[in-house]
């Protein structure tokens, strides 16, 4: 027999409105569905349970949004990126849009190996309670920590900030701030936008006291309406610069 | 003031970020319709939350029936979970439509399924959450009409006066006529007075508030149902039947969730009804005729039905589905087509024969989870009296055949306290789980035989209306436990795993199938005690109904258990199935008799009177094995 030729396409799809309440879960499954629905000729594995040849960027918490996610589709025949990135538009819900797609060695890494840097946009109300510059003081003491311990479920857990926070920039427009963050992904953690900001925040408001962090609904004091969004995912190269999970290395 | 029909998602959009799973409460699901301009709002309600009531197959045919309808629109909303709920009321947002986001009391009809008898709470949480009165007297010109419809409507008095109007039996044609008979009163100006009359005309609908209960003949302490004085409404309300079931798209089911469901798959009803006359079950009787669509129209539903959702299963429902006159063509058609595809076919339930094996296999592929067979009781008499036409040796040749093709894990399913049941009807449960494990040692090879499993599930029977056993009374709940007890000290193969239900819920559910419109306050008094969700284990709790029984003077226990005669009223006799009261009588005796009867779409006709009383017949596309 011989052995099929097989193609794998890489494609950008966003997660936005009321769909970034989603969890990872329900995404990877509509994705699939979204697959099946646009008649590609994607691959299915061997075995007791067979299944959809695809591969996934790392998950998004609920409630983030996302310009940014990726998923890989092994395809058993060529149909032009174009094509295929229309065909699946057609199938999606448009706050799931698929936006860009292109054909990557079938050899290449996984999204999860091959993207390294995340970076994060919250938008917030001010509420009143403390200055920009305090709240950004108060990021820069919880930076210099190095890492927060925070609770998910009954464990504890320990955010590891000098590993994964790059850079932050703290901005004022009409009255809103903008937090923008730069980070590092890898197996051995990754960023969680909102944990940082609770932290601060929580030193802003109560100062000296050691805030109670946990996985799930955040309750801010200085901001309000605090909306969370994956603004772009790269992959860095050896030489620091960052390339798109697109792009040819 | 009647609410305004308008978007208030911002509402609820806060408190997404506070709840489990808030893509219950997401909607722009894929597939759902959304006609925002029609002149004419239709809401229907799952009583339960968004996952258990997506896939219900009734409301997707409802729902495809009436938007196919000029201006018309229907929504859908199911009940919030608990916590989603609790804060709605904090935050004082209404109960909302998924499609329009908008207030519930806002649409012309609120339609809610009635799926089973433990969500009798659940219609007054969302009505209570949509702002609704909760019963239809307390209603005015500014509330919507609120409808009822669905597989439990057999006995409606216990709470039909939460509804303005029940459709009985099978509603893609009933509710198209209701609503447009609505709209077209509604436009010229009528009361809500004159339009309950009018839909009170419309054959199969039910207005309770045009009846009575009376005492004045033998009946039942619940009494029974009559036309009020000067109500020119019929007796007996029979149940509607859609005509031609062959000629209706079998293709009804549009929208593809995000959300994980309970059952996550596209669903193609492949034939209606079911003849097989087993004594205890009232579906069998209420789904009648048996009408099975051809393999040509399941075929290209289903190829049609994927593409357009993207599921990678597909399930072939009915009542049983192996029964189908077609099943084997239909399964070896679809897995030519699906193959290489990832995509796999189910089918609901397995007939406890060889062939049942058979199709199970088909369908199964490589993969063998567990393969399930429901012989109800345990001993071929009581297996003669509930009219389970299943042999012993039936099942053995079942049990040989699924271990010889690979299967190590059967489940089987049995009831606790039908009519004229011993001790030794509950030890032969035991002696029959033990056997399937020994025929399993037999025939596996020897290096699997450990992994060789039988659990058998056991529920209590629970008499139902218009069934053989209506007459019935329940078990005694202590005694129910004590069998239980029983059974799992009669069991000796530790490869036998025994799981049985919870007595308290079957007792309340065993009130609500036979009690009459005394049980509303019951049923209202355990709401107000904060019942909902009883469906679900951890949120039922018996204490909360004890109380509003005890406050409303019902004694529980006695509604559950107390027999009947055969010659006095019932509190249900007014709204029928079709079948006669001579027939039920008849499978009554032959079943203390021990006689059985046979299915008239492999035999002849039965006499169940269906056909004659409602005008239709069996509709079978081949022969029947």
């Amino acid at each position: 027999m011989i052995e099929p030729q097989l193609f794998k396409l890489r494609v950008r799809y966003v997660k936005e409105g009321r769909l970034r309440y989603l969890a990872h879960l329900e995404v990877l499954r509509t994705v699939e569905r979204i697959v099946r629905r646009a008649g590609l000729p994607y691959a299915v594995t061997q075995g007791f349970s067979p299944h959809m040849r695809a591969g996934f960027s790392s998950a998004l918490p609920v409630g983030t949004g996302s310009t940014c996610e990726w998923f890989d589709l092994v395809l058993t025949d060529y149909i032009p990126a174009d094509r295929a990135l229309a065909a699946l538009a057609d199938a999606a819900p448009a706050d799931l849009k698929p936006v860009e797609a292109g054909y990557i060695d079938m050899r290449s890494d996984a999204l999860t190996a091959a993207i390294t840097r995340v970076a994060y946009e919250l938008a917030m109300q001010p509420t009143g309670a403390c200055t920009r510059e305090e709240l950004q003081a108060s990021m820069d003491k919880v930076i210099r920590q190095g890492s927060l311990s925070y609770r998910r479920g009954a464990k504890t857990k320990t955010l590891d900030i000098a590993g994964t926070l790059v850079s932050y920039t703290l901005s004022e427009a009409d009255g809103s701030w903008l937090l923008a963050l730069d980070t590092r992904i890898s197996n051995e953690g990754a960023m969680r936008p909102e944990l940082l900001l609770a932290a601060a925040d929580a030193l802003c408001a109560q100062p000296g006291q050691e805030p109670e962090l946990a996985i799930g609904p955040q309750h801010y004091t200085c901001v309000a309406q605090v909306r969370i969004c994956r603004v772009a995912q790269w992959c860095e190269l050896k030489d620091g610069t960052l390339v798109s999970p697109l792009a040819r290395a | 003031m009647r609410t305004i029909y308008q978007n208030r998602f911002s509402e609820l959009e806060p408190l997404l970020e506070q709840v489990e799973k808030p893509s219950r409460y997401l909607n722009h699901e894929w597939g759902a319709c959304h006609k925002p301009d029609a002149a004419y709002h239709v809401c229907l309600i799952y009583p339960d939350v968004y996952e258990v009531g997506l896939p219900n197959q009734g409301i997707a045919i409802l729902y495809a029936a009436l938007n196919k309808v000029e201006g018309i629109a229907c929504e859908r909303s199911y009940v919030p979970w608990v916590d989603m709920a609790d804060a709605m009321r904090t935050h004082k947002v209404p109960l909302l439509s998924l499609e329009g986001a908008a207030p519930v009391s806002s649409f012309d009809i609120v339609g809610i399924h009635i799926p089973h008898e433990m969500a009798c709470t659940n219609y007054l949480e969302a009505l209570d959450l949509a702002g609704i009165p909760l019963l239809a007297a307390d209603r005015d010109e500014d509330d919507p009409i609120v409808i009822g419809g669905g597989p439990s409507v057999y006995n409606p008095e216990p709470f039909c006066e939460f509804f303005d109007a029940l459709l009985i039996g099978e509603g893609e044609e009933h509710i198209v006529e209701v609503c447009e008979e609505h709209r077209r009163l509604r436009d010229a100006g009528a009361t809500r007075a004159q339009i309950l009359e009018a839909l009170s005309r419309i054959p199969g609908t039910y207005v309770p508030s045009y009846y009575k209960v009376s005492f004045d003949e033998s009946c039942t302490v619940h009494g029974y149902t009559t036309p009020k004085a000067g109500r020119d409404v019929p007796a007996v309300v029979n149940k509607r039947v859609v005509e031609h079931f062959g000629d209706t798209d079998p293709l009804t089911q549009t929208i593809v969730p995000f959300a994980q469901l309970v059952h996550d798959r596209l669903s193609i009803e492949v034939l209606r009804g079911c003849a097989r006359g087993c004594r205890f079950c009232q579906a069998g009787i209420t789904y009648r005729p048996v009408r099975e669509r051809t393999p040509d129209q399941v075929v290209s539903a289903v190829m049609r039905g994927l593409e357009r959702t993207g599921y990678d299963e597909v399930s072939l429902t009915s009542l049983s589905t192996t029964d189908h006159s077609c099943c084997g063509s239909i399964l070896t058609r679809l897995n030519r087509r699906l193959e290489d595809t990832g995509i796999s076919v189910s089918i609901p339930s397995q007939r406890l024969d060889s062939f049942g094996v058979d199709m199970a296999l088909e369908v199964a592929g490589e993969k063998k989870g567990g393969l399930t067979f429901a012989p109800e009781a345990g001993s071929q008499r009581l297996r003669d009296v509930i009219n389970k036409n299943v042999t012993e040796d039936d099942l053995d040749r079942a049990a040989r055949a699924a271990f010889a093709a690979g299967w190590r894990r059967m489940k089987l399913y049995f009831m606790m306290g039908l009519p004229t049941e011993t001790d030794e009807d509950i030890v032969a449960i035991a002696r029959l789980a033990d056997h399937v494990v020994a025929l399993g040692q037999e025939i596996v090879p020897k290096s699997q035989r450990g992994s060789v499993s039988v659990s058998i599930s056991v529920s209590v029977f629970i008499p139902k209306a218009h069934t053989p056993f209506q007459w019935c009374g329940q078990l005694p709940d202590d005694e129910v436990r004590r069998r239980q007890q029983l059974l799992i000290h009669s069991v000796t193969s530790r490869q036998v795993r025994v799981h049985y239900h919870d007595a308290s819920t079957s007792l309340i559910e065993a009130v609500l199938s036979r009690g009459g419109r005394d049980l509303m306050p019951v049923i209202l008094g355990a709401w107000q005690r904060g019942a909902r969700f009883d469906a679900w284990t951890e949120q039922f709790d018996l204490k909360r109904w004890e109380d509003a029984a005890e406050e409303a003077g019902i004694d529980l226990r006695a509604v559950a258990q107390e027999i009947f005669d055969v010659d006095e009223h019932l509190p249900w006799e007014h709204v029928s199935p079709g079948v006669t009261p001579g027939f039920l009588k008849r499978e009554w005796r032959r079943a203390l008799e021990g006689v059985t009867t046979s299915d008239c779409t492999r035999t002849s006709c039965t006499g169940c009177g269906i056909c004659p009383t409602l005008g239709v017949e069996n509709e079978l596309v081949g022969e029947r094995a």
